[in-house]
């Protein structure tokens, strides 16, 4: 793109070829994990196709997918280098690069925008001294800026590492995630009760919950009209 | 239609006794053991079991229903269902569209959270409507947790023979697999979806030919938004004709709407289509956060065109009533935006969800996509010139339509209409042109060459 006015950092990729990160005694399956991979492949009528599961158990097991992962990956499913790295870099989710213990998603996406996500982002880079896309020193915390997560009715929100959503976010409720997270618990899944359940159900309806939450009238965004 | 006194109708009739359908209140109903207690998979039974039920009826039944898609295009779900062809010795595909990644939409998690034996009914109806092998529901990576607790349903309906070969003890069979994406808003596009399900980057694919003769595996392949599963068991338990005499005329049905933003009581809410919007706001969400003026809808999520409060005035939430409005239905994910919001600031952000997410494969969205977000950020911040908003509305002439999917236009949309709609906004972001604007040189080619 030619010289524009506004400035945008360029994203850089990760690097091409970088020194293996797991020995060759690293790179491999267990027994369990080979009878995981079969059960992926009988679901669909080409092996191929399971490469997304693959990919997802392998992020589980190595915490990222650095080349000789990936690698891996395809040798598994007998498929080209080149088409598994194509999957595994065209979505957001697979990490190309080591991330902190936990992965803060701060969505600032449409709804969130206006209710205060970028509040929360702001609290969190101030509360972690890093900038959004960044890792703590410790390795104990990445924080990113995302995308809609689908959760606009309860928003500003976030997701940690791939996993359980954080619903109506105050500096508060961040406060007492940091503390959590620093102990090595990890938030609950929150059923989020529907309006119309309060009102003729007098609440939740699953009983399964392990916690429960409301639609609440949302945040005033400090920063953004 | 009742005399009304000068004050608009809503198509949903008497919204206030309505009872929920899609979400009915009951506990624990994403168990199967309760969903079965409540009647659950008899439509299923009815639809198998019966001697002269055709695989044919169910497909006119959801036509005569008027069912339309809930995942954005608002497409006749009967009609789509016809263009498979009749069955050979290939096998047929059926895929559910759970990616729900449309900024503003959150309506598909909660039926998946609250109900999903509705959606895996739909589903089994619906295959056997189309003679289908296998469905898969494709959801958004981002949904662990409910793709956790529906592969423990889904486990139960295969014990139970709901799933799987020779379903009641009938010859009609067929799998569903859940497959779980990885972060990337353009697979809910339906042949991106494909592809990603194939094991492939998740780039479109040209169209035609259409999925329903090349799809998945180059199989025929539907396409079909959860929500617009879950009605499908509606339409055979409750019948065609009440389905299309629930809300709006020519866009029938209960529908969950997704309301967030600047209102008291945010949150999914079943009610018929062609609910006014000011009733939604009012109403149902309480009015507006702290008693603000109502300023702006995007009523269906980020793709579809904002309205000002004046345009909404007697709109109802329906394909008819927005089109005349100047917007459209999309997903019924409604953003409501008070006085206070700054629309510059808002397309801004949306500028770059859209060159954020474009998968790259055509170079008016690549590019342009990026270019939106550089000129709309560029006026954001004070740096910007009159001639820009030609420039910005130049742009989006050159990607609409230019492009493999509809991802461009649905970039486009937004910066249009935003534009248009709130231009006095932007122009007083703008600083003075250095040059006389001219009305030859206002608008067109002519003033949107690149300021040097
Ligand atoms: C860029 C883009 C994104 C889309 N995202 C979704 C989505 O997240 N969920 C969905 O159901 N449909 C989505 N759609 C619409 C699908 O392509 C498709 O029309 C729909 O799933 C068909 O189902 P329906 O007829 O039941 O609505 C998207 C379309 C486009 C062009
Ligand atoms: S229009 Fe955009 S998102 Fe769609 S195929 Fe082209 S580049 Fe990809
Ligand atoms: S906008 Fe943040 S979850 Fe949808």
């Amino acid at each position: 793109m030619s010289q524009f006015d506004i400035q945008r950092p360029v994203v850089e990729l990760p690097d091409q070829d970088p020194d293996p990160v797991f020995s060759d005694d690293e790179l491999v399956w267990t027994e369990e994990e080979k009878e995981q991979i079969e059960q992926y492949k009988a679901k669909y009528p080409e092996p191929d196709a399971a490469i997304m599961s693959v990919l997802w158990m392998a992020q589980e097991k190595f915490g990222f997918l650095p080349p000789e992962v990936i690698q891996l990956c395809a040798d598994t499913l007998d498929m080209p280098f080149s088409k598994a790295y194509g999957v595994a870099t065209f979505y957001t989710q697979y990490y190309k690069e080591e991330q902190g213990k936990f992965v803060l998603d701060v969505c600032t996406c449409f709804t969130c925008q206006f209710t205060g996500g970028y509040d929360i982002l702001h609290y969190l880079e101030e509360q972690l001294d890093i900038h959004a896309g960044e890792t703590t020193d410790d390795g104990m915390f990445t924080l990113q800026e995302v995308e809609c997560l689908g959760c606009c009715g309860s928003a500003p929100m976030m997701q940690v590492t791939n996993g359980p959503y954080v619903h109506n976010l105050t500096k508060g409720k961040v406060d007492e995630l940091l503390e959590n997270l620093k102990k090595g618990e990890l938030p609950r899944f929150t059923s989020v009760t529907l309006p119309q359940d309060e009102d003729e159900m007098g609440g939740n309806r699953r009983s399964d919950a392990e916690t429960t939450d409301t639609y609440k009238t949302q945040p005033r965004s400090k920063t953004i009209k | 239609m009742e005399a009304t006194n000068g004050s608009p109708t809503s198509k949903a009739g008497d919204w206030r006794s309505y009872e929920r359908v899609l979400l009915p209140p009951v506990r624990d109903l994403h168990k199967l053991e309760v969903y079965k207690d409540e009647g659950g998979y008899e439509s299923l039974r009815k639809v198998l079991n019966t001697k002269n039920i055709e695989p044919g009826d169910v497909t006119n039944a959801v036509k005569e229903s008027g069912l339309r898609g809930r995942g954005g295009a608002g497409f006749s779900t009967g009609m789509k269902w016809s263009f498979m062809p009749e069955p050979d010795d290939r096998p047929r595909y059926l895929a559910c569209n759970a990616d729900e990644s449309e900024p503003g939409t959150f309506k598909d998690r909660q039926l998946m959270e609250y109900n999903p034996h509705l959606m895996f009914e739909g589903i089994l109806i619906a295959g056997y409507a189309m003679s289908i092998d296998a469905c898969y529901v494709y959801v958004r990576g981002e949904y662990a947790d409910w793709i956790k607790h529906m592969e423990k349903e889904l486990e139960k309906l295969y014990e139970q023979n709901l799933v799987g070969d020779n379903i009641l003890g009938t010859d009609f069979s067929m799998d569903i697999v859940i497959h779980k994406g990885a972060g990337a808003y353009i697979c809910g596009e339906e042949t991106s979806l494909l592809n990603s399900l194939e094991g492939k980057r998740g780039y479109p694919r040209y169209k035609p030919p259409f999925p329903a003769q090349v799809g998945a595996w180059s199989q025929p392949t539907t396409i079909n938004n959860v929500e617009t599963l879950a009605c499908v068991p509606l339409v055979i338990e409750k019948g065609a004709d009440w389905f299309a005499n629930t809300g709006a005329e020519k866009h029938p049905g209960p529908v969950l709407y997704g309301i967030s933003g600047h209102v008291n009581r945010p949150g999914v809410y079943e009610y018929p289509t062609g609910m006014l919007i000011s009733d939604l706001i009012e109403e149902v969400c309480g009015g507006m956060r702290d008693g603000k003026k109502f300023k702006a809808l995007v009523p269906g999520g980020s793709s579809t065109p904002p309205l000002r409060a004046d345009q909404c005035d007697g709109v109802t939430m329906d394909a008819e009533s927005l089109r005349e409005a100047g917007s459209m239905m999309g997903t019924a994910g409604m953003l409501v935006l008070d006085e206070d919001t700054d629309m510059v600031s808002y397309l801004r952000r949306v500028t770059h969800f859209y060159s954020h997410e474009s998968c790259g494969q055509c170079t008016p969205c690549r590019e342009g996509t990026g270019w939106l977000e550089n000129i709309v950020t560029r006026i954001d911040e004070g740096e910007g010139q009159m001639r820009d908003l030609d420039l910005l509305l130049d742009l989006c002439d050159q990607m609409e339509g230019r492009t493999i999917c509809a991802f461009a236009d649905a970039a486009a949309w937004p910066v249009q209409y935003t534009l248009k709609r709130f231009r006095d906004e932007f122009e007083a972001k703008c600083k003075a042109s250095v040059h006389p604007v001219s009305s030859k040189t206002s608008s067109g080619i002519e003033s949107a060459a690149p300021a040097t």
